[in-house]
Order: C-alpha cells, then sequence, then structure tokens
C-alpha cells in the first residue's frame, strides 16, 4: 500500500487469443466509466475476459481493488469466482433452468433485499418468476444487468450492452450505469455516440493494443489512428435543452429541430457543419464564430477541427479549404440547420 | 426427403425382423388363463425381485456414474482413453464372463472378496446384494456413455458466467452442470435400468440362481421354459410391458444431442 487512492482497476500485462496478442495499458479509476472502442478482432472482449479471469494473463500484472489477482511471474492466479467483477457478456448468458429471480440472486453475495430492489428500478419486477426464454431482449439484457451488479462488484463489464435494445431498456440501463456509486465501468461497444454519452473516457483498442485513450473532446477532435478518426465521425455536444434551444457546456447557444428538456448530448454530423468567411444569411439559424484549430486529411475530405464556443469538427472539401483559404488561426463562421441535429437524452 | 425404394425396402425388413418375436410371443400367449399365470407365487416372486434389484442397480450406477462421467469427460487426467475403454469393456464383454471375473475378484475366496469376508463378514456370492453387483457391472457403462457424451469438454459458458458471480467449483456443479445434465441423466438411466432388468448371463455365474434371492425375472423366464412353457411367456409379458412402459416416455430421448419429439 502506497497510501494512494486505490485504482478499481490496474493491468499492464499480455495475453494470447489465437492469433490475437493482447498487449494492454489500462487504469480505471473507482467511479469511473471507460468505454473501449476498437475495430472487430481488436480484442475488446478478450480484454474483458482477462479482467474476469477466463483468460489468464501470459505476463505482466493485473490488479483489482488494490488487489493483485493475475501475476505469472510470481505464479499468482485469483479465480474468476473470488473477484469482485461483473460480468455482461454480448450473449447474456442467461441461466435457461433458472427464473429471473433467481438468476439474479444467483450470485452468493447478492441478498434478497439486493434483487428486489434491482428488479423494481429496472421495470422487470412483473418477469420475476418467468424464465429467461419469456423475456423480451431488451428485458433479457436488464435481467443480466441486474445479475452482473447484484453482488456489488467493484467492476463491472459490459460486452456491447446496447445492441438491439429498445429505448426504454436504453433509459433505464443509463440510469443504473449512471447511479454506480464508486464501481468503475468497462464498457465494449463499437457505436461512438453511445462511448461519448456514457464514457468519461474513451480507450481505443486495435490490433490487441490500446492506440489513444483520452476523454471524447480529445479522441473526436485529435484522432489519432484512422480508426479513430472515422469514430469521430461524429460531433456530440454535451448540452442542457428547453423546448427548441439548448445550451451547450461551452456555453453557446443551439436551435434544435426537436424539442426536448433536461440534460442532452447534440450529435452533429461533420458534413453537417457548413463553413463561411462572412456571416451567412438564409435558412441556418445556428451560425457561431470559430477559429480552425487544426486541418486533417481524411481520405477525399479534409476534417476541419474548430475552436470556439463549440468545438465541432466539419468536413468539408479539399476544394473548399482553397477557396476559403482555411489554415490554422483563420477565423470563420459555421453554421448547421436545426434539422441536421439529432438529440439524445444524456 | 424422398428415400429411395430399396433403402425403404430393406428398413422395412428390418422392422418386421424386429417386431416378429413380439408377436410370436403374442401368438402363443394363453391369453384366457394369463390372470391366473401371473398371480403364481412363481412369477410374482422374481418380478418383486428383478424390481428391486434392478432399482437398487439404478441407484448405485447414478451415485457411481455420475462423477465418473464428469470426470472422464472434464478432467484432462493422463492414459484418459484407457480408462474410458476400461469402462466401456462391460459393454462389449459377454455377460458370462463377466460374471466369471466378478466371481474371482469379488467370491469369497476372490481377490478383494475374501478380504470383505473376513473383516466385514460380506458375502456377495449367491445373495441379492450379488446380484446388485453383477447388475451395475454389465449397465454402468450405458449410462457413463449416455452422461458423458452430454457433457461438453471442458467448462462450457454458462459455467464460466456461474464462476464469475461467485459461484466456487462445487457450486457451480450443483446449480448449472447438474440441472442441465438432468434429461441425459434420464435417459442414461433409463437405459443402464433397462440393462439391468434383463441381466442374464453375469447375474446366473455370480449371484446364482436362488429363488427369492438372485432368481430375476430372465433367470426364472429360461428355467420355465423347460417346465413350463407358459410361465415362460406370461414372464416374458411382464418383461415387455414392463420395458415398454419406460422406453416408450422416453420416445427419442435415447440418443444424445437429439431432441424429443423429432
Amino acid at each position: 500500500m502506497t497510501g494512494q487512492v486505490t485504482d478499481a482497476l490496474r493491468l499492464a500485462g499480455t495475453a494470447r487469443v489465437g492469433d490475437l496478442v493482447l498487449e494492454v495499458d489500462l487504469t480505471v479509476d473507482p467511479g469511473e466509466t471507460v468505454a473501449l472502442l476498437g475495430p472487430n478482432g481488436a480484442g475488446k472482449t478478450s480484454l474483458l475476459r482477462v479482467l474476469t479471469g477466463l483468460l489468464p494473463l501470459s505476463g505482466g500484472r493485473l490488479d483489482l481493488a488494490g488487489d493483485l489477482v493475475d501475476q505469472p511471474g510470481s505464479g499468482t492466479f485469483v479465480e474468476p469466482h473470488r473477484r469482485s467483477v461483473g460480468w455482461v457478456p454480448q450473449d447474456r448468458l442467461l441461466f435457461p433452468h433458472l427464473t429471473v429471480r433467481q438468476n439474479i440472486g444467483f450470485s452468493p453475495r447478492a441478498t434478497a433485499e439486493r434483487v428486489t430492489a434491482l428488479l423494481d428500478a429496472l421495470g422487470i419486477a412483473g418477469l420475476a418468476d418467468r424464465r429467461p426464454s419469456a423475456c423480451s431482449g431488451g428485458q433479457a439484457q436488464r435481467v443480466a444487468l441486474a445479475r452482473a451488479v447484484a453482488a456489488e462488484p467493484a467492476v463491472l463489464l459490459l460486452d456491447e450492452p446496447s445492441t438491439a435494445l429498445d429505448i426504454d431498456s436504453q433509459h433505464l440501463i443509463d440510469g443504473l450505469l449512471a447511479d454506480g456509486g464508486a464501481r468503475a465501468t468497462v464498457l465494449v461497444t463499437h457505436d461512438p455516440v453511445e462511448a461519448a454519452t456514457v464514457a468519461d473516457r474513451l480507450v481505443i483498442l486495435e490490433d490487441g493494443r490500446v492506440t489513444h485513450s483520452g476523454s471524447p473532446t480529445d479522441v473526436r477532435t485529435r484522432p489519432r489512428t484512422r480508426y479513430a478518426a472515422s469514430l469521430a465521425g461524429l460531433n456530440t455536444l454535451p448540452a442542457v435543452a428547453d423546448g427548441y434551444t439548448a445550451m451547450t457546456v461551452g456555453g453557446a447557444l443551439v436551435v434544435l429541430g426537436e424539442p426536448a428538456t433536461g440534460p442532452v448530448h447534440l450529435v452533429v454530423p461533420p458534413s453537417a457543419v457548413a463553413l463561411h468567411r462572412t456571416i451567412p444569411d438564409g435558412s441556418p439559424r445556428n451560425v457561431w464564430r470559430a477559429t480552425v484549430a487544426e486541418l486533417q486529411p481524411a481520405l477525399d475530405r479534409i476534417r476541419v477541427v474548430l475552436d470556439g464556443p463549440l468545438p465541432l469538427v466539419a468536413e468539408v472539401t479539399p476544394g473548399a479549404v482553397e477557396v476559403l483559404e482555411l489554415e490554422p488561426g483563420s477565423r470563420v463562421w459555421a453554421a448547421v440547420k436545426a434539422t441536421e441535429i439529432t438529440v439524445h437524452p444524456a | 426427403m424422398r428415400a429411395p425404394r430399396p433403402v425403404l425396402a430393406v428398413a422395412t425388413v428390418a422392422v418386421v425382423f424386429l417386431t416378429l418375436p413380439v408377436i410370436g410371443l403374442a401368438q402363443r400367449t394363453p391369453w384366457s388363463s394369463l390372470g391366473d399365470l401371473l398371480g403364481r407365487q412363481s412369477v410374482l416372486q422374481p418380478l418383486v425381485l428383478s424390481l428391486t434389484v434392478s432399482v437398487a442397480a439404478a441407484l448405485v450406477i447414478v451415485v457411481l456414474g455420475t462423477p465418473l462421467a464428469w470426470t472422464l469427460a472434464r478432467v484432462d487426467i493422463p492414459g484418459r482413453r484407457i480408462i474410458r475403454a476400461l469402462v466401456l469393456l462391460p459393454m462389449v464383454l459377454p455377460p458370462v464372463v463377466g460374471g466369471t471375473a466378478l466371481l474371482f475378484a469379488l467370491g469369497r475366496r476372490g481377490l478383494v472378496g475374501q478380504w470383505l469376508d473376513r473383516w466385514f463378514g460380506l458375502t456377495l456370492p449367491f445373495t441379492t446384494a450379488g446380484a446388485v453387483v453383477a447388475a451395475v457391472f454389465v449397465a454402468l457403462p450405458f449410462y457413463v456413455i449416455a452422461v458423458e457424451g452430454a457433457l461438453e469438454s471442458g467448462s462450457d459458458e454458462l459455467e464460466q458466467m456461474a464462476g464469475t458471480l461467485g459461484a466456487g467449483p462445487l457450486q457451480v456443479l450443483r446449480r448449472i452442470t447438474l440441472p442441465r445434465l438432468l434429461p441425459a441423466m434420464g435417459a442414461g438411466v433409463a437405459l443402464a435400468w433397462a440393462r439391468a432388468l434383463g441381466e442374464f448371463g453375469a447375474t446366473i455365474t455370480f449371484a446364482g440362481n436362488l429363488p427369492g434371492r438372485t432368481q430375476t425375472l430372465p433367470l426364472a423366464t429360461f428355467l420355465a421354459l423347460e417346465s413350463d412353457p407358459e410361465e415362460a411367456i406370461a414372464l416374458s409379458l411382464v418383461m415387455l410391458t414392463v420395458s415398454l412402459a419406460v422406453l416408450i416416455p422416453m420416445r427419442d430421448r435415447w440418443l444424445p444431442g437429439r431432441r424429443p419429439g423429432r
């Protein structure tokens, strides 16, 4: 013990799965939610299996909640059932011969009161005595999540939790995730909108290695790899909505195409951000003053990273860059039609 | 799928061949005096004994066979293939040979039997317990094969899931593996029980042919064939009925990996 704040999870190790070599450095703080993004076959699911103990490390070490659980060098290996980890695998793996209540209460560490509270919180109390086969996809996902958190794990691992999820389930699950207390969450996803809206930090995993770790804004505005650049495709802006307008965290007023209230995330495709040298007139009602921070080539387009009240990324043609004489430091007007903005509840 | 005619023709011959003996039995049955025959002590006594022996054997088989099947399927023990071959040997061994071998192992002068006799005063040959031992010996492999076939090699995903939720290996076995194995255990126990019920060779060699103690239905039938053929038919009908009563509810569940009702 060094007297520092204990990490919920600290991994610096390697593991092998077939041809893939995972070589990962990853630290997650208590209460932090990390979204793990990466192309198919990058090792996201394998990384979760390393954390559960189902895939032992071949080198390095893994600490969970301050305890060393896997270190091949010293012969240390803590079995999965002795780790404080909750796992929601992509195919959920509900126990078909047990009822919903028995599934959620499966862990020896889950109390009956906790199970009942979770059944209520996730709106599945009515299914308590049914078998998983009688649940819809969204309901089954809620059961799997409730089962994973029933034992109050220090680390929660979610593998593609939103795949084929209905809106109600999504909201309930987001609520449960936001209410995790000291629990750390690692969320595997390939939905950049989900990643940016739920996670405190994005970790990009490519070919078994972490290629980028940073805030959603950092990854969006300074993608380090081609994959990250493709993810960064969408601008995701936290804001508070009130009817047809929303105030962003940066203090910009945005006119919306659809009404909303409360905390939201505004999603703007870079192709919908138009750049002008002089203030435009006409239909776009959202116009902000911005400074060009950076120009990035992206295939046949140029990504223009903007500073200003709204940290947007615009995607324009090389021709437009020439005509507008864009270079870092250029002052421009950025315009977005209200109808191009989609609103996601935060 | 449309079957080619020659295949259908041969399959029909096979079905006729298998059902003909049953028809022959029914045709020779003295239906009018059947009630009287079935009430005889010489029919009832072997029936009760056979049920006792086969059910006791089935219980022993579940207790011994389930851990054995699990170990063969899951544990990476050296020489596993040889051990499996030894376990399955009684399936292919002529039962008379099995009975003889049991006599030399567990008989009063046998390898282990002499110590059982000397230390515990336990004598197996020519006792009902001996008949159970003979039945277990020949029927255990049928159960082991059915259950081992249903266990995947290595722990499956649901068992791993249970582990991450904090269940230790024994809890995983009790709460996940065994409940999901129940259908295969049911099929295995039905197969083994049927085999135990029909056991003849090992029983008569090891346990003898003592009415009320080791004379089970097959033994009584064989003897009655000499002295009283009508009683032999009645005994055969009893066994046929009991076997069908197990076979019919099983439907297709004999075959591992196949869903019933197809």
